[in-house]
């Protein structure tokens, strides 16, 4: 599903990713751990499409076909989510309004009829009840006035709810108390099916008792470090990344 | 400004059944105006507008050969009794006026009721509002009486259209709200034109004792108009004014805005929203004179500025001696959708009283780019991420229209004009 070939990234001058391959399969979940500065968030946003990530060099390929020519919207269309470190505030956007306006712009983009007010309802109550959050926040605007904790819920709603073939999850669980961390896992579990793909960017080992990690990554300096099981991860927890320098 | 003393001359004798006390009050307005002129760049409170543009174009005042057949579609909000004014012309026969509100021509007010005059004409340092006096050729005087609630706004359409030659209307809107009343009046300026024209309108409100009114002003000139505006508001003893000026029209556009807190216990909010695009200029200055006790102010005015498009904002709130006690509060947003648009905002306040809560701000952006992003990384394209960020930063001042017939016309406006909006990515 997701093919990073050999992946060279700047970001203001400054290489930050130095040849990252990953190959990602329909039903996997990969994590990948890494330092501060090791370019965890950068890779989620090369994927994603921000277009302050400066590629240099190498390909992402999504469904086998090069997307790093492509626009954020045709990346989200074509079925790539992120879910952001630190979602973003939209004052006087509506929570309801933008989640039904990205949702029909899909549902376009597939060529299925757009969801009216009363259907988006109907279905933005299901998985609401799923991420634990209160209709209440559907009525505010983006993100405005949400705790760190309803931040991250929000961006495992608007996954759930778009439905996508691919969710990058970076650092959805940092700031996270153990109660909000539990639902978003269980958001997480909800939206995982064997024809989707989750890579999660982590500070920690603690979500991921939570999920069934097929792979875990280490990221050191811009390069895939080391790649193993659940019980890399624990080994990390456990030793720090200093054992895998060099 | 040679036409213009010519224009006051053909005018003093064309109605030669003036009163020659009215005739006396032209002459020395005009006086007033000569000594002065029009305003330049070296006055303090007018330094980022040019006026020449109305010295480039002679304009005469509209005449009755001024009045093309009643266009066929004309803006209508919904459930509101409408006064319509053509080209400087009232169609009282097109009206549709209220129980408990008399509506009068300035002539008839004149003859009645001279004193109300007397407040609105005197003495002023703006050499518009003397040229207005001067020249006072339209207008109405419109007075509520008192406990009376009017549930229909009252709706002045003043349009401006079929024009032959650049011609300029100095109109006079004199507004009484009686004692205990509770009003909504709209007054509202459209146009649409090929030729050049001028409104120079002075509008005067007065709030009476624990009187409650909305006043929404409409400004969508045609491009082609200039619009200059000297709106002043006087409350007395507990009266409640919550006022809303919307502008997306006329090259130029110039309006003065003053709030007397003139009695005790009075509140005002007054808020604005500005859409410009163009080459359009659109300068506004508000001063609010806390003058008693107990009194409150509010203000929130938005800029949305697009092309080459210059937005000006001066406020003023001053704190007389006396005003213990003033809640004044002053917030400017503007946001600039291109690099050629500009904006000037200068929020001040001036305090002479000791137990006080003031507070002001002013804030100059663009959009924000990782908003844009996250909208974008959800599906959304460019556009529609744009036009869903400019609406949000709309809303916050559109929310505070209480009316939602008024609501939903402006906001039909704001979508029509975002529809052809550039933006730079």
């Amino acid at each position: 599903m997701l093919e990073i070939k050999d992946l060279h990234v700047k970001v203001k001058d400054k290489d930050i990713l130095k040849g990252i391959n990953l190959t990602v399969h329909p039903g996997e979940l990969h994590a990948i751990m890494g330092r501060n500065g090791s370019g965890k968030s950068t890779l989620a946003n090369a994927i994603a499409g921000q277009d302050s990530y400066e590629i240099t060099s190498g390909d992402i390929l999504f469904n086998g076909t090069s997307i790093v020519a492509e626009s954020p919207e045709e990346r989200a269309l074509a079925g790539i989510f992120m879910s952001f470190q630190y979602p973003v505030i939209i004052p006087g956007v509506n929570n309801t309004y933008f989640l039904k306006a990205a949702l029909n712009a899909k549902r376009k983009h597939q060529g299925k009829t757009e969801l009216d007010a009363v259907e988006f309802l109907k279905l933005i109550r299901e998985k609401l009840a799923v991420v634990e959050m209160d209709e209440k926040y559907l009525h505010r605007a983006v993100n405005d006035g949400f705790s760190g904790g309803e931040k991250k819920q929000n961006e495992i709603l608007q996954m759930l709810t778009l439905e996508p073939a691919l969710a990058i999850l970076d650092e959805t669980d940092s700031g996270l108390d153990i109660d909000a961390l539990k639902i978003v896992a269980a958001g997480i579990n909800n939206y995982r099916r064997d024809d989707r793909a989750i890579v999660i960017i982590t500070h920690y080992q603690r979500i991921l008792k939570y999920l069934e990690a097929d792979y875990v990554h280490v990221l050191i300096n811009g390069k895939i470090a080391k790649t193993g099981g659940e019980n890399l991860a624990e080994q990390l927890e456990d030793k720090g990344y200093s054992w895998l320098d060099n | 400004m040679h036409y213009l003393e010519k224009e006051l001359n053909e005018l003093i004798q064309f109605w030669d059944e003036e009163p020659e006390a009215l005739r006396a009050l032209r002459s020395d307005a005009f006086k007033q105006y000569k000594e002065v002129g029009l305003p330049n760049r070296k006055w303090e409170g007018w330094q980022f507008t040019d006026f020449s543009a109305l010295e480039k174009t002679s304009y005469r005042l509209a005449s009755p050969g001024d009045l093309p057949p009643v266009p066929e579609t004309l803006p209508t909000i919904a459930n509101c009794n409408r006064i319509l004014i053509i080209n400087g012309h009232f169609q009282e026969n097109l009206s549709v006026l209220s129980d408990k509100v008399t509506v009068q021509t300035l002539q008839h007010a004149y003859a009645t009721n001279p004193e109300i005059f007397n407040k609105t004409v005197v003495n002023n340092s703006n050499p518009f509002h003397n040229l207005n006096t001067a020249l006072m050729n339209s207008g109405l005087a419109i007075i509520v009486e008192n406990n009376a609630v009017i549930d229909n706004p009252i709706h002045i359409l003043y349009y401006t259209t079929g024009l032959t030659e650049p011609i300029m209307n100095h109109p006079l809107f004199l507004i009484v709200a009686g004692a205990d009343s509770e009003t909504t009046i709209i007054e509202h300026y459209a146009g649409t034109t090929n030729v050049q024209y001028w409104q120079n309108v002075v509008t005067y409100i007065k709030l009476s004792d624990n009187a409650v009114l909305n006043h929404t002003r409409i400004q969508e000139e045609d491009l082609n108009g200039n619009h200059i505006a000297d709106t002043a508001y006087s409350l007395e003893k507990d009266a409640q004014l919550n006022a809303f000026h919307f502008a997306s029209g006329s090259s130029l556009y110039r309006q003065n805005i003053q709030v007397n807190l003139a009695s005790s216990g009075a509140s005002s909010t007054v808020n604005g929203l500005c859409l410009a695009k163009d080459r359009q200029h659109l300068d506004q200055q508000i001063i609010i004179n806390h003058l008693k006790e107990n009194c409150s102010s509010n203000q929130l005015f938005k800029y949305i500025l697009s092309d080459s498009s210059a937005g000006i904002f001066n406020g003023r709130v001053i704190v007389s001696e006396g005003a213990q006690k003033t809640d004044a509060q002053q917030t400017i947003r503007n946001l600039l959708l291109t690099d050629k648009a500009l904006a000037h905002s200068s929020p001040q306040l001036e305090i002479y009283a000791d137990d006080v809560k003031c507070s002001h701000g002013s804030t100059t952006g663009q959009l924000d780019k990782n908003a844009i992003f996250y909208m974008r990384s959800r599906g959304i394209d460019v556009r529609t991420a744009q036009l869903l960020l400019i609406s949000g930063f709309a809303k916050e001042v559109m929310e505070t229209i209480t009316n939602t017939n008024i609501d939903t016309y402006i906001d039909e406006k704001l979508t029509t004009w975002l529809e052809h909006i550039g933006v730079t990515p």
